[in-house]
């Protein structure tokens, strides 16, 4: 019993540590680019250290953006558990807003009631555009991740639409609808911040899904169907229905994540892109976790603190703020790179024990002796 | 010129060329010639001083039921292993083979059940992409030449624009072979060619075959049909535990010879095989039919299992034992026929309807049906019980309920594991196994299937299985045995048939068995049995 824990235990800071390693050395590269492009690494690091967590106002900017990113991290780890990952989270992401500012807009009720009415509309509104690709893939076999990536772009044309047709604010020549009412956006926490009470989204959301993975049968589901397809149709569950209703799930997230940018965002209208490139961020976060729920936490934090210090950054010594773009894109290549060569270690760890794991295809089974 | 040059010249030209080399005792020299080959693995003895010889332009048929050692024995001269003892000769020279890449340097081309084809390219293309004896990449109009007139020398059939998806099975299979004969091959070995074949497509290989023996090439192929055999083979090597037992020209022997030294043993009663008094059919089947693509898989399939009868299927694989398995357990269904199960109809395609009515099985690929080896040791043994009320309330489990139920099961199936909790791929292949058995026979069912239930393992973890199944048996349960060891089959079993193309011949009570029976049943030959 002690040493399952002590396995698991270990299992765990590999994998905490693997994400360590990643940062820092996503970091340490970035470095050489500040020197290479004449600021001293030390400067470059503490404007950026002060832009995430310097002041109020920047600290707030930091946490607030980590909501949405947690949320499509979830989406991401819940999905690709059950073995169907899929990059539609952007699409979602935005048909979420759309329906959010639907029940903003449309329906007038107390706070109390408004808000959570909101939110469940954004969830909703992602769910069913994920049921598109996840009825396309259990009933016809279409790729999830081509088709999301194609109804990404479809989303991005239908709100490009609705913030200029249906629901344009008449007296506002930008394509923005009109000013969502305060019943129906999170209120603030520190006055004239972007700080909003969404942040208790994060550990709800992160607590749920743990949960859910861990400790329901719907959960096991999906993990046994992201085990194996052959042993979970033994077993008796259908990959296809479990497998669906994963993507549905990881759609409900990210609609989540589309309601935080609409209704706890800087402005009262909604604009044609709340955050379309959360949904790929969100990833990315996700990666960096190793996939653990909890791990999304830290991961999202650094991934908000890299963007609000960034955008920081290039304002006090003047280094372009795509400089966290590529920081982040480099931390990918690497949790990649990282996942590949631990799979391979196992592997040829595995190679070493006995006849059973090393025999090849075509080998007979070894029989008794007599 | 060396040999291997002369025999591709022959080939190309179809002449032999004048004054083959000759032994010093006259004898031509074989074109393959195995010496006391012996291979050996953990556990097991796969080669046990084979000597083989095959001649030029002879076809020789490598006989032997599952685990006699056929496989092992190409895959030496294939260069996928090297052997532990004894000598390799190929046109008279002793060699090393040291990889398939040599062994195809040397001459020497197999055909494996799987093939490696390109789907969306065309004949001409799959041939030209494999490596060939010339340098440099093969010109798609010298291929294209070459193949029109191997086409028409042997009368092959096969059109070098096809594409290859488009062709049936036995086509794909010249293809394979066409490949071999393009880089130069003259010793071919094919494993299980019929495997997939209809009569007329295997009509149609040997008579290709035939040509290309006549021609100079030699062939070697590995079966369990007696059929095959006397159809296209001129000599046929009968192996039985890794050993040879007789190497008789086809004109001097018969099928029943040949059925009896590829099973011969003394079939022994096994006293400690329980004997209990059976009672009620469990398994009912009647008339089961599977037809896919017009392939006939299972062919009108009768039998019963009672409740405290082991009943085993025997037989080589894929003679649709897989299928029947997955007809059972609800993962396919049937074209036609009935199955009952405690009298109750099962006609839903339905895994969980096959366990609610008492059933249970041990499939055949541990790694990817019997368990879900990224999965948690306790996640393995409830899988299929943790929506029971007892393990969880409105979809929540309860974690103590489920571990107090796994530790107990690992400590009655004696499961070696550090603790519930870590990854099934951490546990060896035998405590897996019974893993496995702890999971399917914990439930108390009424039926067991078990499909090659000691495959890949020890002798310690076979003696548990084959204990704790008899104990099932002597409670009462009903026990489906499919396995590919015969003895196996016959030291469990009750009653057993023996599965070939679908079907199941006859019945055989497991203590009136006789080899010559058993072995042509196995060698396909239902109606001399």
């Amino acid at each position: 019993m002690i040493d399952a824990l002590r396995g698991r235990l270990r299992e765990g800071s590999i994998e905490f540590g693997l994400s360590v390693l990643v940062a820092l050395a996503a970091l340490a590269v970035a470095s050489l680019v500040v020197v290479a492009s004449g600021v001293s690494p030390t400067e470059g690091i503490e404007a950026l250290v002060d832009g995430a967590f310097g002041s109020d106002l920047n600290l707030a900017g930091t946490l607030s953006k980590m909501v949405p990113l947690t949320l499509v991290a979830l989406a991401w780890i819940v999905v690709f558990r059950a073995g169907r990952f899929h990059v539609g989270f952007p699409g979602q992401l935005l048909i979420g807003s759309m329906f959010v500012s639907i029940v903003a807009l449309k329906i007038s009720l107390p706070g109390i009631v408004h808000l959570p009415l909101t939110l469940a509309a954004g969830a909703l509104g992602g769910a069913l555009y994920a049921g598109i690709a996840a009825w396309l893939w259990a009933k016809r076999g279409v790729n999830e991740i081509l088709s999301t990536l194609l109804l990404n772009l479809v989303a991005v044309q239908i709100l490009a639409w609705w913030v200029r047709g249906p629901f344009h604010d008449a007296g506002s020549p930008l394509p923005l609808t009109e000013p969502l009412p305060e019943s129906a956006r999170w209120g603030t926490i520190l006055e004239r911040t972007q700080l909003h009470w969404d942040i208790v989204l994060i550990p709800l959301a992160v607590a749920a899904v743990a949960f859910l993975l861990a400790r329901t049968v719907f959960g096991f589901r999906i993990r046994l169907v992201g085990a194996g397809e052959r042993v979970a149709r033994y077993a008796g569950a259908s990959p296809e229905r479990v497998g669906a209703s994963a993507i549905v799930l990881s759609g409900a997230l990210a609609g989540l994540a589309g309601s935080s940018l609409v209704i706890a965002g800087s402005t009262p209208a909604m604009g044609e892109d709340p955050g379309f490139a959360i949904g790929f961020t969100g990833i990315a976060v996700a990666l960096l976790a190793r996939n653990s729920p909890v791990g999304a936490v830290p991961a999202a934090l650094l991934f908000a603190a890299l963007t609000q210090g960034g955008g920081v950054m290039e304002g006090t010594v003047g280094i372009s703020s795509s400089l966290v773009d590529f920081i982040q894109g480099l931390m990918i290549v690497l949790v990649l790179a990282a996942t590949t060569l631990l799979f391979l270690a196992r592997r040829r760890r595995r190679a070493g024990l006995g006849p059973d794991a090393t025999r090849g295809a075509g080998e007979p089974a070894p029989r008794a002796v007599a | 010129m060396t040999n291997r040059g002369a025999a591709r010249e022959e080939l190309a030209t179809g002449t032999r060329a004048a004054g083959s080399r000759a032994a010093a005792d006259g004898q031509a020299v074989p074109a393959l010639e195995l010496v006391g080959i012996s291979k050996a693995f953990p556990g097991v003895l796969a080669n046990d001083g084979v000597s083989l010889r095959v001649a030029r332009g002879e076809i020789l048929g490598l006989l032997g039921e599952n685990g006699a050692g056929k496989t092992t024995l190409m895959n030496i001269v294939y260069g996928l292993y090297q052997p532990d003892g004894g000598e390799i000769l190929v046109g008279g020279e002793r060699v090393a083979i040291r990889s398939p890449q040599h062994a195809v340097e040397l001459g020497i081309g197999m055909v494996h059940q799987h093939f490696m084809l390109v789907p969306d390219m065309t004949v001409a293309e799959n041939v030209a992409l494999s490596p060939s004896r010339s340098p440099g990449l093969s010109r798609l109009d010298d291929v294209t030449r070459s193949l029109e007139e191997l086409s028409s020398r042997f009368g092959l059939e096969v059109e070098p624009t096809a594409v290859v998806e488009d062709l049936p099975v036995g086509a794909c299979q010249r293809v394979e072979i066409i490949k071999l004969l393009h880089r130069g091959a003259d010793l071919l070995i094919l494993d299980e060619p019929t495997a997939a074949l209809t009569p007329p497509e295997w009509r149609e290989l040997s008579a290709f075959l035939r040509s290309l023996a006549d021609r100079g090439s030699s062939v070697i192929f590995i079966t369990h049909k007696l059929d095959e055999l006397f159809g296209v083979a001129d000599r046929c090597t009968v192996l039985r535990d890794g050993r040879v037992v007789g190497s008789v020209p086809i004109s001097e022997t018969d099928k029943p010879s040949l059925a009896r030294m590829m099973v011969g043993r003394e079939i022994t009663l096994r006293v400690d095989r329980p004997m209990v008094e059976p009672g009620e059919p469990v398994l009912e089947v009647d008339g089961l039919t599977l037809v896919e693509d017009g392939r006939t898989i299972l062919e009108d399939v009768d039998f019963r299992v009672r409740a405290g009868e082991v009943f085993g299927v025997a037989g080589v694989g894929g003679n649709g034992q897989n299928e029947l398995v997955e007809v059972l357990i609800g993962l396919r269904s049937a074209t036609a026929g009935e199955i009952r199960l405690g009298g109750r109809r099962l006609d839903r395609l339905d895994p969980s309807e096959f366990v609610r009515q008492g059933g249970a099985v041990i499939p055949e690929d541990r790694q990817h049906e019997g368990v879900a080896l990224e999965l948690s040791v306790l996640d393995n043994l409830l899988m299929r019980e943790f929506d029971r009320p007892s393990f969880s309330r409105w979809g929540v489990i309860d974690p103590d309920k489920a571990r107090g139920r796994a530790e107990r099961l690992v400590a009655e199936y004696d499961v070696r594991t550090p603790g519930v909790g870590v990854p099934m791929r951490q546990l060896s292949g035998g405590n897996q196994q019974k893993a496995v058995l702890a999971r399917e026979l914990g439930r108390d069912p009424r039926l067991v299937i078990a499909f090659q239930p000691t495959r890949g393992l020890d002798v310690g973890a076979i003696e548990f299985v084959y204990r704790k199944l008899n104990e099932q048996k002597r409670a009462g349960v009903a026990i489906l045995l499919i396995s590919f060891e015969l003895d196996e089959i016959l030291s469990m079993t009750d009653r057993f048939t023996v599965m070939v193309g679908g079907r199941f011949p006859r019945v055989l009570e497991a203590d009136e068995a006789d080899p010559e029976t058993v072995g042509l049943l196995m060698g396909g030959e239902a109606e001399r049995a």
